[in-house]
């Protein structure tokens, strides 16, 4: 999630004038972020950027260029020069399987200083991390091209067959190497995992440059304080990715004076010029604004509006900043009109349309149990459902059957879906040995277990005593008095369970159907909690009740009519 | 005065009856036969009532420890140690027929020596015999005898010169008195108290009003003794719901008022309804193994796979929604891989698909869902999350507004607001409800917009405007409850469940 640091002054400082914390909090809010707070000390301003779409924004460049548009500084689309530059990268055929897009460009112009090395690497590590998908889709790499020598190769190499220094390493390492010692190597060789030959950047003097998305040479592959050039590279498995990181990336130095020069891209099948700075276009109507804002706006407005968010529109045309790739469908242009014109100055209209308000039928009956549960005198408890095995049958004296387990999980407390309630009763009471008896509990909810491949959901609803008294009796006698509620009654035969003492314990059939267990709990699960006073509980399936419920309402109905 | 004579309880009228008489406790305890534990709440009670006045005064007492009580059964040592010279003559001989220990006889010896009782002849072997004072000694009491039978326990300061000196010698002496400071409490009558005694008292009140007084009427004519109202009684504790439970079964109660229909959906869902049927892409950061709870077994669900058909179309290019869509190769099974809810809104993608959809309509849904967190005071694995759509030709962000505004005013108790543009992959505008609650100050209430086309087209067979929106119902449910620690709207302490507020 982009957090986004800079220096207050700075961002006045690309703005071209002076800008209030306050703004800032309000301006934020246009490219859809969080103001997180300003350190006095430090001149830090902290923004966060959440889970947005607009990776242009995780830069002070780019917010400053959003706030430029916002106070109408700056209309339309940010004019960019790109000079033509004479360097050329090779692409060779064997990366096309691995990482086959890359994107390049030149600046010089103006000398590097520490604060604008931790901005580019703040963009750099943001936009790989999140919008890159953790290096997968998009890396980035930055160098001076001052100790490197052109033409440049890209080119995927078997794991042993270059060597090189990378970054913070004193020893040559091999590519195999470095995924299995370099710390940055054991980060990221899950996205080369099933590649036979490893994606390089190697310059003409032969010296490698980058082991591509893992780690640069500490040679060739850094930038450093005083440094007047600056060679920017991405490579990545999404074409539009790789072009919006470079394009991205000029911006961003153009607006810090850099001259930025292009790199000529040869591929085995074609030849581009990077950065690319093609801009999209798209149509939109006018009637889209009014349906999704009813704001119904004349097309100067409407143009006025679009500039200030930096498209440009002629008939209903839209021309999109090469640095944004979110619009997929005029209504991202649509929402953009409506944020530049403001959410708070568009008035509210009620809803006028009548529509009956209703619960879910389950839910009701669910309720009723649990009213009649509370008017018996049981106190209601509600549990995580993620739970585990242990919990679920080692300390229930059972065998589990048809689980559902997390995979890959990373804790063994929340391993499993659980199947049935009375393990949450029986950990309650655990936790609560000292607390005043009689204790009477209920927990109403949501279980789940597998059937052959298909899933089954259940609600329940587990009722347990503790107390010295507490025993088979008390939980037949809660279970008939809840099915006698509802005008029925149940047929009760012995059944084996082993969370319950042999022949204390029973199953509850309701016109056919198994509803209930019920009994008193077996010494060895009592101690398996470390209990020490007798349990008595049931457990009643609610969904299965209320289904044949529903079938008798309708066979009975049936019967009325004969 | 009357009134007070009233309400005296029978405990407190025993008790008051002895009290010209006697004020330590120890003698109201031997005057009314009570226990000590009813005479120390009487006492209480009385002095509630402005009827006494409780003393409490630190005192030395007397009493007879283990061998005290021993000898007072069995005689003192030197006594029998002086019966059995009659019958020998040696030590270890009068020992034996004593049935003394030899400490007991070294005692006695010693205490006989010093009172001239006995004489010690040494021969070759060392014999007693019994001076004439001895032989009075054997027929009369001695001090110490004496001392043994008064009434113990026995306030230092009441001993004569005598009985303190015998005290001190059996101090010396092994575990026959102990001296003890002890509280001792007494009682003296108020002003009010000796009015009250003069009062007739009554004793023909009626304590419990029985079933067989009704039925024979044997109240008529007689009196009622009358409560301490005001008197703290001991608390006790009832069946009751779960403080989050019911505060969400409230929240619903609510929507429904409203005129929002309930929705429900299975807690194991697919990728699909979770995410892709959201316009979700399969590369969103959000399914990350580590974000979301995928399950072993069994992998993979069934789906209507028409509807997937739309849906894949939505991703790679738009559908027939104007779209370019999300531009990737759709994973068809992935769509199918079974995980535990993480959002609500996967019931809304339901709803949408659904042939029970009535348009207009407006829904809603209290889910659980389930994402990866490490457990603390803020975050947890699994929170509740309400969400809704309302399905209707002709509304707009406009209002939406008022929708918010609506939550804003039921769930946050203001109409301060702020509406701010948000992000989700599956709104198109998108914006987040900022709410001033009157003591929290300004909180993020929710998220909200309007589902894009490319979200319902697929689902819905058709482009109809869809408000959608989410609130975070946990964080205000924590203030209700006056919580602190997330984890405690699933708290297992018995104690805190009892007495949780009621909101």
């Amino acid at each position: 999630m982009p957090t986004i640091t800079f220096s207050l002054k700075d961002l006045q400082h690309l703005v071209g004038r002076k800008i209030t914390v306050g703004e800032i909090q309000e301006l934020a809010h246009y490219g859809k972020g969080d103001f997180e707070g300003y350190d006095e000390e430090t001149d830090e301003v902290k923004i966060d950027f959440g889970d947005t779409n607009l990776p242009y924004l995780w830069s002070v460049e780019g917010f400053a260029r959003l706030i430029k548009g916002i106070l109408g500084m700056q209309k339309g689309i940010p004019q960019i020069k790109i000079n033509k530059g004479d360097y050329k990268i090779d692409v060779d055929k064997s990366v096309i399987k691995c990482r086959p897009y890359i994107s390049c460009f030149a600046a010089k112009g103006r000398k590097i200083d520490d604060y604008l090395i931790k901005q580019m690497v703040q963009l750099q590590e943001k936009f790989c991390e999140s919008y890159g998908r953790r290096r997968q889709k998009v890396s980035i790499g930055l160098y001076s091209y001052r100790r490197l020598k052109f033409p440049v190769h890209y080119k995927a190499v078997g794991p042993l067959a270059v060597e090189f220094v990378p970054l913070e390493f004193k020893a040559k390492m091999n590519l195999k190497e470095i995924l299995a010692e370099h710390p940055k190597g054991k980060d990221y060789a899950w996205i080369l995992e099933g590649f036979e030959k490893y994606p390089v950047l190697i310059d003409d003097n032969n010296e490698v440059m980058s082991f591509v998305p893992i780690i640069n040479s500490n040679f060739t592959g850094k930038l450093e304080i005083g440094d007047e050039d600056m060679l920017f590279e991405a490579t990545g498995t999404d074409e539009e990715a790789v072009n919006l990181a470079a394009n991205i990336f000029a911006y961003a130095l153009h607006e810090r004076d850099f001259d930025i020069y292009s790199v000529e891209i040869k591929y085995p099948d074609k030849k581009t010029v990077s950065p690319d700075l093609t801009h999209e276009i798209i149509d939109i109507k006018n009637e889209q604004i009014s349906r999704l804002f009813g704001l119904e706006l004349k097309e100067s407005e409407v143009k006025n509006l679009l500039e200030k968010a930096q498209f440009e529109f002629t008939k209903n045309r839209v021309k999109i900043p090469p640095y944004r790739k979110d619009i997929i469908h005029p209504y991202d242009v649509i929402e953009d009109i409506g944020i530049m014109y403001g959410f708070e100055n568009i008035e509210g209209y009620p809803l006028a349309t009548f529509t009956h308000g209703s619960t879910e039928k389950i839910h009701d009956f669910v309720d009723k149990i649990r009213e009649i549960a509370v008017g018996l005198g049981y106190q209601e408890v509600m549990s995580p459902i993620l739970a585990n095995k242990d919990l679920l049958y080692k300390n229930m004296n059972i065998e589990g059957i048809g689980t559902i387990e997390i995979d890959d999980c990373m804790s063994e407390t929340y391993s499993a879906v659980r199947s049935w309630l009375l393990p949450n009763l029986m950990e309650v009471f655990s936790k609560n040995k000292h607390v005043e008896f009689p204790q009477g509990i209920f927990e109403e909810g949501l279980v789940n277990h597998t059937k052959g491949d298909e899933i089954v959901e259940n609600h329940k609803i587990a009722i347990a005593g503790s107390h010295d008294g507490a025993n088979y009796t008390e939980m037949r006698q809660v279970l008939e008095y809840i099915l006698k509620c509802f005008g029925l009654h149940c047929d009760i035969e012995e059944a084996e369970h082993g969370s319950f003492i042999e022949g204390r314990c029973a199953r509850a059939i309701v016109k056919g159907k198994k509803v209930a267990y019920l009994g008193e709990i077996n010494p060895i699960v009592l101690s398996n909690w470390g209990l020490e006073m007798p349990v008595a509980a049931l457990e009643l399936n609610l969904t299965e009740l209320f289904e044949v419920m529903e079938k008798n309402k309708k066979t009975g109905e049936f019967e009325e009519l004969q | 005065m009357k009134k007070l004579a009233e309400s005296l309880n029978p405990a407190e009228r025993k008790v008051l009856k002895v009290l010209n008489n006697f004020s330590s406790f120890y003698d109201i305890m031997k005057a009314t036969g009570l226990k000590d534990i009813e005479i120390a709440r009487t006492l209480q009670w009385l002095q509630n009532k402005g009827i006494i006045k409780v003393k409490e005064e630190q005192k030395e007492t007397v009493s007879l420890d283990e061998n005290g009580q021993k000898y007072l059964e069995h005689g003192m040592p030197e006594k029998r140690f002086l019966e059995s010279i009659e019958k020998a003559s040696t030590i270890p001989e009068i020992t034996r027929k004593s049935g003394l220990s030899n400490e007991e006889a070294a005692a006695s010896l010693g205490a006989l020596r010093s009172k001239n009782a006995i004489e010690i002849e040494k021969n070759k072997e060392i014999t007693i015999k019994l001076t004439e004072h001895g032989k009075h000694l054997l027929k009369h009491p001695m001090p110490e005898e004496n001392f043994l039978k008064e009434n113990f326990p026995k306030e230092l300061g009441t001993l004569n010169q005598e009985e303190k000196f015998v005290l001190e010698a059996l101090r010396k002496r092994k575990r026959i008195v102990k001296v003890e400071l002890s509280k001792s409490i007494s009682a003296e009558l108020t002003e009010t108290g000796r009015k009250l005694l003069k009062e007739k008292i009554e004793d023909n009140l009626i304590e419990k009003l029985t079933p067989s007084l009704i039925k024979t009427a044997a109240w008529k004519g007689k009196k009622f003794r009358r409560f301490d109202v005001r008197i703290n009684v001991p608390s006790i504790f009832a069946g009751r719901k779960q403080h989050y439970r019911r505060f969400l079964d409230e929240v619903r109660q609510k929507f429904v008022g409203l005129g929002f229909k309930e929705m429900a959906g299975p807690l194991v869902e697919t990728d699909f309804w979770d995410m892709d049927a959201l316009f979700m892409p399969q590369f969103h950061s959000a399914r990350d193994i580590h974000q979301a709870y995928y399950i072993k077994e069994p992998k993979y669900g069934k789906l209507d796979e028409n509807l997937v058909r739309k849906v894949k179309d939505s991703h790679e290019n738009g559908f027939n929604t104007g779209s370019k869509g999300w531009r990737y190769n759709f994973d068809v099974k992935r769509t199918h891989r079974h995980m535990l809810r993480t959002q609500g809104t996967a019931c809304s993608a339901r709803m949408l698909a659904s042939k029970d959809i009535k348009i207009p309509g407006k829904y809603f849904a209290i889910s659980r869902c389930f994402r990866y967190d490490v457990v603390d005071a803020t975050h947890f694995p699994e929170f509740n999350q309400t969400e809704g759509i309302i399905v209707e030709e002709g509304l707009n962000f406009r209002h939406l507004k008022s929708v918010l505004k609506m939550f804003a005013e039921e769930f946050a108790e203001t109409d301060q607001i702020k509406i701010t543009p948000g992000y989700f992959p599956f709104t198109e505008p998108s914006a987040e409800l900022h709410a001033k609650h009157p003591e929290l100050g300004w909180i993020e209430l929710g998220g909200s917009g309007i589902f894009r086309p490319e979200v319902v087209k697929p689902l819905l067979g058709k482009e109809i405007p869809v408000l959608a929106w989410g609130i975070g119902i946990d964080r205000i449910a924590m203030f209700k409850l006056g919580i602190k620690d997330i984890r405690q709207l699933f708290s297992h302490n018995l104690e805190f469940l009892r007495n949780a507020k009621v909101v």
